[in-house]
């Protein structure tokens, strides 16, 4: 039977800890408490859809295992400390969808698992159009609609915000989506994006000062609501 | 060497703040006795107390008027000390009596009283300076003559000297009162016997009592006193900011010389000194040599000094064969503007003979302005040397011209004629070079009658007839002389160049001695047995160990007596000179000096000399202060070196700390995360719902404590090294409120931010943690009921986000908020770390911002982060 969701950390109480967790939402788990184990358990068939990784392994840095995971196809959560802002990108950028950070509350913890599951659950999408909270953007159309009405963005605006909606509920560092609106040349203009941000906001948001749907990660990156 | 004292601003404001502190000094002074200066003090004095103001009297001499003891009547008058003095009681004021009862003001009469032997000081004013250094006013009389500056120029014209005297520095910031009363009225009121004259001096003292010197007295007096106003209002007037007529560059520079007429050449400096306002300098001239200075005249240059130094001159002794040469070179070297010589009134012949040094310095001095004090008596000659004997030159002449003439005698035969009067040079040559000028000319004459009697026709007669024998006789006078006087040149050179050599390599074997020692005892014992053996006494080196006086350095002396105990103290606890041949406690047979430095007062060193006289030589003064220097700073390496042992020790110690409690705090972690997530996996529902709710919050609590401890000890560190980027505080202020889940259903945190507010340049991480912690605070410390505000507000060159509540506010005093540990008043109740209003000033500190807290006009506090904006608006030309 396919276990859903593959927990690897080497803090037996924790491990327990989220197997109460996952058993009351029902859903199916298997555990690792080294990065080999875990490798082996995600290269059997059938492979587990998410990871909930641990970076501090004993056998290996976790950040070493992330892409090896991601490789074979699992969507991997990142179990980090709150202020290990550099971690958090370097996982981001080796792969992971997603990080949670320690003390963790299991309500935000299980919604982000399910948000994973129901990606990888979900068929690729290939279409150009891709849904978000309250709205959707149709790159063939080119094309926004937020509850229900058009909204007119620059050329700038639509690929940002078609690049986050493309990794919907996922935070997309900073110098990624540089790269992937601006280009390689501008990884470093975060103004840039600031400004954009801001922007976007102001036409997609209902309170803009209080955003609800591209939401930022201090330091890390933004992520739109899925 | 002291540096020459600067009258500098430096000076004034120190003058002026000494004067904020210490006591303030009131002097009536008046041009001579009998002008009414006690009764006019009393008056006053009647009258400041009437004001409310506490007066003592310490003395005041009534001299049986009736007038002035009834004016004796409102104070309260000081008990005087008995003094037991050779079968006598002396009563003299009491000290330490007045420093217990520490009034607002003391009376001390006759400024210028020498106290009785025994007492702690040997002269009033060094009573009254002590008074006023701890902080007391005191009210004193003086006449006019009892100034040490204007101790000659009043003897010169009234022939009565006055031996007591007080030095112009005590009146540097005094308040001067004249007393006036015109020649005629006084003496109306010494005819009426209102005047007292002591008995011993009254028959003296009538001399002062004629209008004209009276006049001359009076006019005196009045100039003193309004160059003191004079003084103080430009020392008033360079604190307001305005440089005033303020000499710049002045320098008067005074050469001391060892006869009794140098204190009258050093008064005439200080006079001027003054009148410039300049800085002065005392310079002695070590000539070596015959015209060195011995016996007596030692003594005599060493009071010399020691009167320059007690009126405010720089000493300095330079070395050197041209006295002339050395004191313009001097001159130059000070910058001094004037130089200051004596000259006494020798005859012609002697000057022809020796020339005149003051007259080379007139010639040498291009541009510098020469004053010559005339002196009374003719003092200067150089003394005779002590080894001197008047048989000794002419017995060694005869002895070498008759070892030289015998030999050449016999062989004449064999000697050409010329090569005879060659040979006879040789003894000339040999004493003149050997010995002296003296015992040349005595050679040369020896020589010349052996040369007439032995070689010249007609033989062994001592007829000339020859021109040729005059010659010869005349050239042999001749070599004698200028080969005398060049040798003795030489030889004085030489001799000068040796001693400051030896000077040189004694300090340098000292300085060496002493670095390579590393404890107070070995340091103490090498400098005391060197400073001995350079100076011919005893040293011991007296430090101050908690209260206890420790005497290390010389095992003969262990212990002090309590005079010489009072005395070290005394220099220790004021780093001034105490002891014999000084004007503290010189009672002492030890003299103490401080060894000061930056660092303070390091110990200090007692030198003493069994046997009479001056424990230090005048020309040694130059010696010890380098060797003073030189111990006090081996005592100040020591301090350091401990000081930087333990520093070191501390520093290690702290690391190990934060290594400790960084790794506690980590491992607490671990099991802290899943002891949260258990509590809040359990619903807090049914019969323990309370207990489970108890749980999670205290858990959540301790991870707080740890983060605080952890961002604490990375703090200290210095770890924390902001990562500036361009940022948007509405994101970070959001994200603030996710993490203390306020951003749901049921949050109590409002936020107020501008659509529109400007990006900054700022590290977004440390941020978040530091309104983390303000958010936090401002939750605990406010009603589950109320709403705590966020508030951004931009203006063209800052942002400042405050943190808003409706808690009990701050308490008044609430500087220290921000410190580590402050806690204030009832948040114990609530219970924090006391580092989360730390944490977060040094966060925002990090970045560049300001915080700060201040209490709401309707209640509550209010937290605010000021951060600077940056211009950080530019949108990319596409967007």
């Amino acid at each position: 039977m396919r276990k859903d969701v593959l927990i690897i950390d080497d803090e037996p109480a924790i491990r327990r800890l989220l197997i109460g967790a996952l058993d009351r939402a029902g859903i199916a788990h298997v555990e690792a408490a080294t990065a080999a184990e875990a490798l082996r358990i995600a290269s059997a068939a059938p492979a587990p859809l998410v990871a909930l990784l641990d970076l501090g392994l004993p056998d290996r840095d976790g950040l070493e295992v992330v892409p090896q995971l991601a490789a074979l196809g699992l969507s991997v959560i990142v179990l980090t400390a709150r202020d290990a802002t550099e971690e958090k990108v370097a996982a981001l950028d080796l792969g992971a969808d997603d990080f949670v950070t320690k003390p963790f509350d299991s309500e935000e913890l299980l919604a982000r698992i399910r948000s994973a599951l129901r990606r990888k659950a979900g068929p690729l999408s290939t279409t150009a159009r891709r849904e978000f909270a309250g709205g959707h953007i149709d790159r063939d159309a080119h094309e926004v609609v937020v509850r229900g009405e058009h909204v007119d963005l620059t050329p700038r605006e639509f690929d940002l915000l078609w690049t986050l909606a493309d990794h919907p509920g996922r935070v997309v560092t900073h110098e990624r989506l540089l790269e992937l609106v601006w280009g390689p040349a501008h990884r470093h203009d975060l103004n840039y994006l600031r400004v954009a941000v801001r922007s976007l906001r102001r036409k997609l948001e209902p309170n803009p000062s209080a955003p609800q749907l591209i939401i930022n990660e201090p330091g890390v990156g933004y992520r739109v609501a899925g | 060497m002291d540096e020459p004292r600067p009258a500098n601003d430096a000076e004034r404001f120190l003058r002026l703040a000494q004067r904020e502190e210490r006591g303030r000094l009131t002097v009536y002074l008046g041009a001579a006795p009998g002008v009414g200066k006690t009764y006019r003090m009393l008056q006053e004095a009647a009258r400041r107390q009437a004001e409310g103001l506490d007066v003592l009297v310490g003395v005041a001499e009534t001299h049986g008027r009736s007038d002035t003891a009834a004016l004796l009547e409102p104070f309260e008058v000081l008990p005087r000390r008995a003094i037991a003095y050779q079968g006598h009681t002396l009563d003299e004021f009491d000290i330490d009596a007045a420093l217990e009862r520490r009034p607002g003001l003391i009376l001390v009469d006759e400024l210028a009283h020498t106290n009785a032997p025994g007492s702690r000081h040997p002269k009033r004013w060094q009573d009254v300076a002590e008074l006023l250094v701890s902080g007391i006013d005191v009210a004193t009389t003086l006449n006019i003559q009892h100034i040490e500056s204007l101790n000659d120029l009043v003897a010169g014209f009234t022939h009565v000297r006055v031996r007591e005297t007080v030095p112009d520095s005590i009146l540097d910031s005094a308040e001067i009162i004249v007393v006036d009363l015109p020649p005629e009225a006084l003496i109306e009121r010494l005819r009426a016997g209102k005047v007292y004259l002591a008995d011993t001096a009254g028959q003296a003292l009538t001399n002062f009592f004629t209008p004209s010197k009276l006049a001359a007295l009076r006019e005196l007096a009045l100039r003193f006193a309004a160059g003191s106003v004079d003084r103080r209002l430009t020392d008033q007037l360079a604190l307001a900011g305005d440089e005033g007529d303020y000499a710049v560059g002045e320098r008067i520079l005074v050469a001391v010389s060892p006869g009794k007429g140098g204190a009258q050449v050093i008064r005439h400096a200080k006079r001027l000194a003054d009148l410039a306002y300049a800085p002065w300098t005392a310079v002695v001239v070590e000539s070596g040599g015959a015209r060195g200075v011995v016996g007596e005249q030692r003594e005599q240059l060493a009071e010399n000094l020691a009167l320059a130094s007690s009126l405010g001159a720089a000493l300095m002794t330079v070395a050197a064969t041209d006295v002339a040469q050395a004191l313009v070179d001097q001159a130059r070297e000070l910058r001094a503007s004037q130089i200051v010589i004596g000259k006494s009134r020798r005859s012609r012949w002697f000057e022809w003979r020796h020339g005149s040094i003051a007259q080379d310095v007139i010639r040498k001095a291009r541009g510098i302005a020469v004053q010559i004090v005339p002196l009374e008596d003719a003092d200067e000659r150089p003394a005779r040397t002590s080894d001197y004997h008047p048989w000794r030159a002419p017995l060694s002449a005869l002895v070498i011209v008759a070892a030289t003439v015998g030999p050449v005698f016999a062989a004449q035969g064999w000697l050409p004629r010329g090569a005879i009067d060659m040979l006879l040079l040789v003894p000339v040559i040999i004493a003149a070079s050997l010995l002296r000028t003296y015992a040349g000319l005595w050679a040369a004459g020896f020589a010349a009658l052996a040369y007439n009697y032995f070689f010249t026709e007609p033989r062994f007669t001592l007829i000339i007839n020859d021109t040729a024998d005059v010659i010869t006789f005349v050239v042999l006078a001749l070599v004698a002389s200028v080969i005398g006087a060049l040798a003795g040149k030489v030889r004085r050179q030489a001799e000068t160049s040796a001693g400051v050599a030896r000077l040189n390599a004694s300090l340098a074997r000292f300085a060496g001695l002493l670095g390579g020692l590393s404890d107070r005892e070995d340091t103490a014992r090498v400098a005391c047995r060197e400073i001995g053996a350079l100076l011919d006494v005893e040293a011991i080196i007296v430090s101050l160990e908690g209260d206890r006086l420790t005497v290390r350095g010389n095992p003969a002396h262990g212990a002090l007596s309590l005079v010489d105990e009072a005395a070290a103290r005394w220099t220790l606890e004021r780093g001034e000179v105490t002891g014999r041949d000084t004007g503290t406690l010189n009672a002492s047979d030890w003299q103490f000096h401080p060894l000061q430095t930056a660092l303070g007062i390091m110990g200090a060193l007692g030198v003493a000399r069994p046997e009479q006289g001056r424990i230090i030589r005048a020309d040694d003064a130059t010696l010890l202060a380098s060797l003073i220097d030189q111990t006090a700073l081996a005592h100040e390496r020591l301090v350091l070196e401990d000081e930087a042992r333990q520093v070191g020790t501390l520093r290690e110690r702290d690391r190990l700390r934060g290594a400790l409690l960084g790794s506690i705090a980590h491992d607490l972690r671990t099991p802290l995360t899943s002891v949260i997530a258990a509590a809040e996996a359990i619903p807090a529902e049914g019969a323990y719902a309370e207990e489970v709710l108890i749980a999670r919050s205290e858990a959540r609590r301790l991870q707080r404590f740890l983060g605080d401890l952890l961002e604490a000890s990375r703090i200290e560190d210095g770890g924390v090294k902001p990562r500036i980027e361009s940022i948007d505080l509405t994101d970070v202020i959001h994200a603030v409120l996710r993490d203390l889940r306020q951003n749901r259903e049921g949050g109590r945190v409002v936020t107020r931010i501008p659509d529109d507010g400007p990006l900054i340049a700022s590290d977004p991480v440390l941020l978040r943690h530091a309104l983390i912690n303000l958010v936090d605070n401002a939750l605990k410390f406010s009603p589950e009921t109320s709403v705590v505000e966020i508030v951004l507000e931009c203006d063209s060159s800052h942002v400042t986000c405050r943190v808003l509540d409706r808690g009990p506010g701050l308490p008044a005093q609430h500087d220290g908020l921000f410190e580590r540990f402050a806690r204030l008043e009832g948040s114990d109740r609530v219970g924090g770390t006391g580092l989360g209003l730390w944490i977060a000033k040094n966060l925002v500190e990090a970045v560049g911002g300001v915080i700060s807290a201040d209490n709401r006009p309707d209640g509550g506090a209010e937290f605010a982060v000021r951060l600077p904006a940056s211009n950080s608006r530019t949108e990319p030309a596409n967007a």
